[in-house]
């Protein structure tokens, strides 16, 4: 499948994927939020038709300029809003490449320090991949994170520069 | 007569009100506003203000009156129009909106914030030559803002006028100079300029700037895969333009550089391989004889690049014959093992090629008969799975050729293997509605959701099969297993814009027969796209203060394009053909109402209670973009925003007797005809609709365009039948200028002295063994008055030899029969029922129910529903 970088007439696409795989969705002005903020960080993987099947939706957590906070305080660093692939294109490691090619540009267009995820505690496929694949580790557990009252493992991966 | 004048301490008080509007302490302003109109009641501008607090109090109605009583008092005041924009705003009317905001700047040239927001307007309105201006008066005002001088790059670039953006580049860029070199915005803002030379064709310039900014020595663009892409493309086109061979050599040899490079970052990209090889002269669609040993050569040198599948995937597309055999089992072995379920999928293009298709069959299948005749009961070879993969293949194969029944058979040998693998009742599923038999299909689908409650896909798929069956409440049921918990399925889908469902759900209601119900969903993917609209608002200003440019044009050319969206075109034809079957049957619409009787109405009781779920769910959740914005509700501020209203016709009753369905048709198809050129269904509705209205130029312009892109087409055939036949039915010729141009313009397509018998026949001649033209010319004598008899049997010469039917055509043919109520409806049914023999299309109205009814009675394991909750 074809790996690159998203495309604002990818949206539509892209939020079907995730209303296709996964029960955490947006609506589209929070795609085009991520698409217009940081249009390097969300890539998609599409068929030979132009579908696409899977995505990574990505952000940068910046300095909050208007609460002024101390840049120490505030190292910036990437979070993966929402990343899957479809079911029927799975075991092809698209994930993991999408995964690697949104880690790259927050290392190094926006200096990232580290990239942070969410993940359902029941997961254990994507927790698999993260962890073992992918080198995150746990840092906390967010309880009740999800609106049907799962928890979540709070994961992060730091970059070297 | 002229406004009343303040006070010198009134108005004061009125700079109080300003201010606390400002700051929303909305009572206090309302009771500032009350304290100035005791003493002057005709100050407009008090009044509009007080107007506005009132509407952001929740006293909406109230609020607009006083705002338009205030303005009679005073058109000459900016605040005035200003306070009657922001509702206009408010509502969406944004053409309107606009106008009122150059009235008051009028009135108030130099008003920053009036500016502002006019700039803005006039860019979602994509009034462009007018934002050059606002957006000179902007940087007039506040010179020394960098944004400002961004916002008028912009304009220009908009507005076509590409050289002044680039010197307004070139001038930022000046002074941008001393930021540190470490800058996101000030690499998307040279990103920007080099877009800005590749639009006016000055490539060299481009690339020229690419490389003097080249991160890699030091430079201030910092997204090497955006700025690599746009180099290796800017070459390309540099070398298309006239230079000289030695010129050429070395931009090929740059963009070399520059594709490996992306290749070296992603090796999965096809376009980097494109691009790659078009560099070396190979165009990758068009593979020769002459060019396939290298381009092969080429992919090659990727084969070994870490995780990348596209090399060889690329190689099967690029080599014949041998090579093609060599490449294709290791790369068939090795998805057998790995056990990849899109292998299908991913081979499914190389079946264009039909020796490509065989070498695969062959290969699978040779696979399988060794496996079948010596099961590595030693372990030394195939294992189990990797069987069962080539097995799941295969079934594939088959199913995609039409090849129903050997399909099943392999799929249930397959299953019997492994009883628990859900893709491969996935694929008996599809290999069973690719046979006609939508409720096995269901039925199978929700088998693999048995097997993964927890898999979302499955359960979409099963719930998308559901409606294929016509089983909207189980459907309806299966949704809600991972929609949010507390709202009807309908609800949480509508509202995250899930268009799959919305599509498969308005058709399910329309093939049920329940046009109002299809017509309300329908509606909502208008509703849908309406909000696309809106979105892109306010990144009018958000994107041009962080500078991040090239995105954001490209966001508003998708935003000018976004209903060319397939599932946009779909409910639009679908609502044409629903208005247009509303309009031709007056009864159509009563024949939908309820029957009126004593006894309680179950359903609309039903509707009734879900408009009022509806109704109390109030406000949607904040989308994140704004969500630090939606903590504030909380206060006694409701806003600008219209609420929401009730709707008070959930189920469309109201809507199907509509007067004017024709109105509402034309409406949903605005800019189609522009925005879809070249699809022919649309031609079609915009036709259906034009003749009904006596739009004549309008209804044979389609038609002439439909002739252009595919004059054999069986809908066409029977158009121009329909047209002409209307036309010359008219008691009174239409007077010139049009009757003429229409004439000559009919003629065009159907030369006026041949007649519509003739047309028809020598059509069927020419298509004798096409169903669907066999349909089109049974309309064309139906429109020529051939009684019912002689239309059935032209009908039933599709069971005939030498037609080519499929059970979809089948069922089109039974539901045309059916629409006429002809007679030998119930005989051609039990003709293709026997016929079919896998498709359960054409079963009785009783054993349909019966099917429908199992899939309930059979019920889910107990198990199912839980897998949710169990999981912790």
């Amino acid at each position: 499948m074809n790996i690159r970088a998203v495309r604002v007439e990818d949206l539509a696409g892209m939020q079907d994927c995730n209303l296709h795989n996964l029960p955490e969705n947006y609506t589209m002005k929070y795609y085009l939020y991520h698409a217009l903020s940081w249009p390097s960080l969300s890539y998609v993987a599409e068929d030979h038709n132009g579908r696409i099947v899977g995505y990574i939706l990505a952000k940068m957590e910046e300095v909050d300029e208007q609460e002024g906070q101390p840049a120490t305080n505030h190292v910036p660093h990437g979070h993966v809003t929402s990343i899957s692939v479809m079911r029927s294109y799975r075991r092809l490691g698209l994930a993991k490449k999408l995964m690697l090619q949104s880690q790259e540009a927050m290392s190094s267009i926006y200096r990232a320090a580290f990239v942070s995820l969410h993940v359902r505690k029941s997961n254990r496929a994507a927790l698999s991949l993260y962890r073992d694949t992918l080198g995150f580790t746990v840092k906390n557990i967010e309880e009740k994170y999800y609106a049907d009252g799962e928890d979540a493992y709070a994961m992060q991966l730091t970059f070297e520069h | 007569m002229a406004p009343p004048t303040l006070a010198q301490k009134d108005k004061k008080l009125f700079a109080d009100l300003l201010s606390q509007y400002e700051n929303r302490q909305l009572s206090k302003g309302r009771k500032t506003a009350d304290q100035i109109l005791k003493k002057y009641p005709e100050h407009g501008e008090t009044m509009c203000m007080k107007g506005l607090i009132l509407v952001h109090l929740g006293q909406r109605d109230e609020g607009i009156n006083l705002v338009k009583e205030g303005m009679r008092k005073d058109l000459s005041s900016h605040i005035c129009w200003h306070v009657w924009a922001l509702i206009q705003k408010s509502e969406h009317k944004y053409e309107d909106a606009l106008k009122s905001y150059i009235q008051a700047l009028k009135f108030d040239k130099d008003n920053f914030n009036i500016l502002r927001d006019t700039a803005v307007l006039q860019t979602q309105t994509r009034q462009f030559e007018g934002l050059v201006e606002t957006r000179h008066n902007l940087l007039r005002l506040r010179p020394y803002n960098r944004h400002h001088w961004v916002g008028l790059a912009v304009a220009y670039q908009l507005n076509g006028n590409l050289a002044e953006a680039k010197q307004v580049l070139e001038y930022i860029e000046g002074f941008l100079r001393n930021v540190g070199s470490y800058d996101v915005e000030f690499s998307e803002l040279l990103m920007y300029h080099v877009r800005i030379l590749e639009d006016m064709g000055d490539f060299q310039s481009a690339v020229d700037m690419l490389e003097s900014h080249d991160r890699a020595k030091g430079g201030s663009v910092l997204d090497r895969m955006a700025s690599t892409e746009a180099k290796a493309r800017l070459l390309a086109k540099l070398k298309e333009s006239n230079a000289d061979d030695e010129q050429r050599t070395a931009w090929t040899e740059r963009a070399d550089a520059a594709w490996r490079w992306l290749l070296s970052q992603n090796a999965d990209g096809y376009e980097y391989y494109k691009g790659f090889l078009a560099n070396q002269g190979i165009d990758l669609a068009n593979v020769t004889d002459e060019n396939r040993e290298k381009a092969l050569e080429m992919l090659r040198g990727y084969f070994n690049a870490q995780f990348a599948t596209a090399p060889r995937r690329l190689a099967l597309h690029v080599v014949t014959g041998q090579e093609f055999k060599d490449l294709i089992k290791p790369y068939l072995t090795n998805a057998f093992t790995k056990g990849i379920p899109s292998l299908f999928a991913d081979l499914k293009p190389l079946y264009r090629d039909s020796d490509k298709r065989q070498i695969i069959e062959d290969i699978v299948e040779e696979f399988r008969a060794t496996f079948a005749t010596s099961p590595p009961s030693t372990g030394d070879s195939v294992e189990p799975t990797t069987y069962l993969w080539a097995l799941y293949l295969l079934a594939q194969h088959h199913s995609y050729l039409g090849r129903h029944k050997q399909a099943l058979k392999i799929l249930d040998i397959a299953i019997a293997h492994t009883p628990t693998l859900p893709e491969l009742y996935m694929t008996r599923a599809r290999a069973l509605k690719r046979a006609g038999d939508p409720h096995g299909a269901a039925r199978a689908m929700n088998d693999a959701r048995l097997l993964d409650g927890q898999d979302r896909f499955i359960n979409t798929k099963t719930g998308k099969y559901l409606l294929r069956a016509g089983m909207v409440n189980e459907a309806d049921a299966i949704f809600s297993k991972f929609t949010r918990g507390g709202t009807p399925a309908a609800t949480d889908l509508e509202e995250m814009q899930a268009m799959h469902y919305l599509v498969e759900q308005g058709d399910s209601y329309r093939r049920a027969g329940k046009l109002n119900l299809a017509l309300k969903k329908y509606y909502v993917i208008q509703k849908v796209f309406e909000s696309f609209r809106e979105d892109q608002y306010e990144f009018h200003q958000y994107s041009v203060r962080k500078t991040i440019l090239n995105v954001y044009t490209e966001m508003l050319k998708w935003e000018d394009n976004v209903r060319s969206h397939p599932g946009f075109i779909h409910a639009a034809v679908a609502t044409v053909q629903i208005w247009v079957a509303l309009y031709d049957d007056a009864t159509l619409g009563l024949s939908l109402q309820p029957a009126e009787t004593t006894a309680p109405d179950v359903s609309s009781k039903k509707a009734i209670n879900k408009a009022k779920k509806a109704a109390r769910k109030g406000q949607p959740e904040a989308d994140g973009a704004n969500s630090k914005k939606a903590t504030a509700t909380q206060s006694e501020d409701k806003g600008l925003e219209p609420p929401r209203l009730r709707d008070d016709d959930p189920e469309g009753l109201k809507l199907v007797l509509a007067e004017d369905p024709l109105e509402r048709a034309d409406k949903y198809l605005t800019g189609l005809s522009e925005l879809v050129p070249q699809n022919m269904d649309i031609c079609f509705a915009i036709y259906d609709v034009a003749i009904r209205r006596k739009k004549y130029l309008q209804a044979v312009r389609m038609l002439m365009r439909a002739h252009s892109l595919d004059s054999e087409h069986p809908d066409l055939h029977s158009r121009i039948a329909h047209l002409r036949n209307t036309v010359s039915s008219l008691p009174e010729p239409i007077p010139a200028p049009v009757g003429p141009v229409l004439a000559e313009s009919i003629a065009s397509l159907l030369p006026g002295e041949i007649s519509l018998e003739l047309f028809n026949s020598q059509y069927l001649q020419k298509h004798s063994s096409s169903s669907m033209a066999i349909v089109a010319h049974a309309k064309v004598a139906q429109i020529l008055k051939a009684p019912q008899d002689e239309v059935d049997s032209i009908l039933f010469t599709v069971l005939k030899e030498p037609v080519q039917l499929d059970h979809e055509a089948a069922f089109a043919v039974l539901s045309y029969l059916k629409e006429m109520n002809s007679s030998r409806a119930e005989e051609f049914r039990i003709a293709c029922n026997d016929r079919f023999e896998l498709s359960t299309l054409f079963r009785s109205d009783e054993e349909i129910a019966a099917l429908q009814r199992s899939f309930t009675e059979s019920g889910e394991s107990p198990a199912d529903g839980e897998a949710l909750e169990t999981v912790v």
